[in-house]
């Protein structure tokens, strides 16, 4: 029985109407059993682009895509509304013009009358591609954080971690759920925690983070130095305030980058001490030198002698030099020296020379050399040079001897002085600079010259 | 400032240590000294030797010139005795300061190749603070 206050209100059947006639934005429209449309809105109007009277008696397949109808999608969406009180649809639909749009739409059954079956639906095509926009952007970056060589994570402001990649905990060793807020500083270097943390109240105030700290490896308990970045993450859709990070293994760059210091120390005290040589070798040739010409000429020649080892030792890359090379440098500089077998012989097995080494030899053989040139087995068309070496092995250090001979030399009536700076550097400079033992003597037909080095065993050849 | 002697007067007739592993530079670093009236002792080439020689020298040493990098060795057991008896020394090296261990910084030093006047001043200075 109504009573006097639902009088006063308007009727179901008016509310109905008016609502889904005023309805827009939402396709409302009814179906017989069969899938035949029995009504059809202002909105279903918009929306599908047929007007009531157009698709009134028509089945309903029509808004549906062809694959769908081939598929049978109409027929199971009237069948599943029938047997489960109601039916979602969450699919492309097709207007009258052949456009699609993404509908988000209810089916339920009629109970009332011939039956049949009430739809509503909406065009979600912009939201439906936002979703999967973000779904594609979040694979992509799962897809990105979980393959790239560096260790990634998510973070808040403050560096307490919401999530961290696969890597980081194969990496680490620390798990999912351990990593997460401050969890993931146990990996770090205990040294380097205190750091790792203020850089997080700095980046604050910076918008970004970065340090290079130590990053426990689990596989050996190792640290490796690592360089850590983050920054918020920004544009339309992240709405959150996380950031995103990454660890980068720096620890080779590390090591060579201290490498480099080492070479660099090594290289400015090598330059300073070669710069004392030239000093101590310009100050000699003043000494023994007449005129301002034979200092030019001859500083030059040892100039050019000590550059040549210095040149050896820029193209060796473990720091040895071989003899044969030093002694062939020497006696190839000489332009006018034909190295004819016939004449010089140079014959010794390989043996490498401490840096110290070749350089105080090489110095030598430039004066011996020079001296043959100029005097000796290199002046004359009689004379020959000879300079064989042989290597004594004994622990812990080998001896190399070298011993220098000309032959077939008229040597001159008064003997050359017995000093002069070869012979200073043959029977001073190797001594106490290599704990060599040396001697030099004129023969009647030529020059003798032999040196005894003792060598490092690990410097020799096999 | 004319009574005022020259570095080099200084150390006339005074004894001083060289202990440099190049022959090169060590034969022409004792030769300008002893050019200069300094008695020179040495070169030694290596620690052992230098630490020879400051026992043999005893009380006559007045000063040492130590070069740090020794080929395969560094020369501060030779500065830790000089030290000990009070004799002051000068560092010559290519090296620069960060190379030099905290304990032996103080020490002054003379940048290779070395400059006599830079290095008597040095010494003279290490003696002042004595």
């Amino acid at each position: 029985m109504p009573d006097k206050k639902t009088e006063l209100l308007p009727s179901k059947e008016e509310l109905f109407e008016l609502v889904v006639e005023s309805s827009e934005d939402f396709a409302i429209f009814t179906l017989d059993r069969s899938g035949i449309v029995t009504s059809w809105n202002r909105g279903a109007e918009r929306l599908f682009g047929y007007t009531e009277a157009e698709i009134q008696g028509c089945s309903s397949e029509l808004i549906f895509t062809s694959e769908d109808r081939a598929s049978g999608v109409p027929a199971e969406e009237l069948s599943n509304a029938s047997a489960n009180g109601r039916g979602a649809d969450e699919r492309w639909h097709q207007r009258k013009n052949g456009s699609r749009f993404w509908a988000s739409g209810l089916m339920m059954p009629l109970k009332s009358g011939a039956g049949g079956f009430f739809k509503i639906t909406r065009d979600r095509t912009e939201q439906h591609q936002a979703a999967q926009r973000l779904r594609e952007n979040e694979q992509r970056f799962r897809l990105l954080a979980t393959s790239i060589p560096q260790l990634v994570f998510l973070t808040r402001p403050d560096g307490s971690r919401t999530w961290p990649s696969p890597q980081w905990i194969v990496f680490t060793g620390v798990s999912f759920d351990r990593s997460l807020g401050f969890g993931w500083l146990e990996a770090i270097h205990p040294d380097d925690r205190d750091l790792t943390q203020r850089a997080w109240s700095e980046a604050q105030k910076k918008g970004e983070y970065y340090i290079e700290h130590r990053v426990r490896r689990e596989a050996d308990r190792e640290y490796l130095w690592h360089q850590t970045r983050a920054k918020p993450i920004e544009g339309e859709n992240s709405g959150s305030s996380d950031w995103v990070g990454t660890m980068t293994d720096i620890n080779d760059l590390r090591a060579l980058q201290s490498r480099q210091h080492v070479l660099m120390a090594e290289l400015q005290h090598r330059t300073r001490n070669l710069l004392s040589v030239v000093q101590s070798i310009a100050n000699q040739t003043i000494h023994s030198s007449t005129s301002l010409e034979s200092f030019g000429t001859q500083f030059g020649n040892r100039l050019r002698a000590l550059s040549r080892v210095q040149s050896l030792l820029a193209r060796v890359e473990d720091q040895v030099i071989d003899l044969h090379a030093v002694v062939m440098g020497e006696l190839s500089a000489h332009s006018d020296v034909e190295m004819d077998s016939s004449k010089i012989k140079v014959i010794g097995p390989a043996v490498a020379l401490p840096p110290s080494a070749a350089q105080a030899l090489g110095l030598a053989l430039h004066e011996l050399a020079t001296n043959a040139v100029k005097y000796g087995a290199l002046a004359q068309p009689t004379g020959k040079l000879e300079v064989t070496w042989d290597v004594k092995a004994t622990k812990p250090t080998a001896e190399v001897a070298l011993l220098w001979r000309e032959s077939g030399v008229s040597m001159p009536s008064v003997p050359p002085k017995r000093s002069g700076y070869g012979r200073e550097l043959i029977e001073r400079a190797l001594p106490y600079q290599l704990g060599a033992k040396t001697w030099l003597e004129f023969e009647p037909d030529g020059v003798r010259c032999a040196i005894v080095v003792p060598i490092p065993t690990e410097s020799m050849h096999g | 400032m004319a009574n005022t002697p020259t570095p080099y007067e200084t150390w006339k007739g005074r004894c001083l240590l060289v202990v440099e592993d190049d022959y090169l530079i060590a034969a022409d670093l004792a030769a300008s000294l002893e050019s200069l009236g300094v008695e020179v002792i040495g070169p030694a080439g290596s620690v052992d030797e230098a630490l020879k020689l400051v026992e043999n020298a005893g009380d006559r040493l007045d000063g040492a010139v130590l070069d740090i990098n020794l080929r395969n060795e560094r020369v501060y057991p030779v500065a830790d005795v000089l030290t000990a008896h009070g004799i002051p020394f000068v560092f010559t090296t290519g090296y620069d300061a960060s190379v030099v261990p905290s304990a032996y910084a103080a020490a002054p030093r003379c940048e290779k190749p070395v400059d006599k006047v830079q290095l008597f001043r040095c010494l003279a200075r290490r003696e002042s603070q004595k």
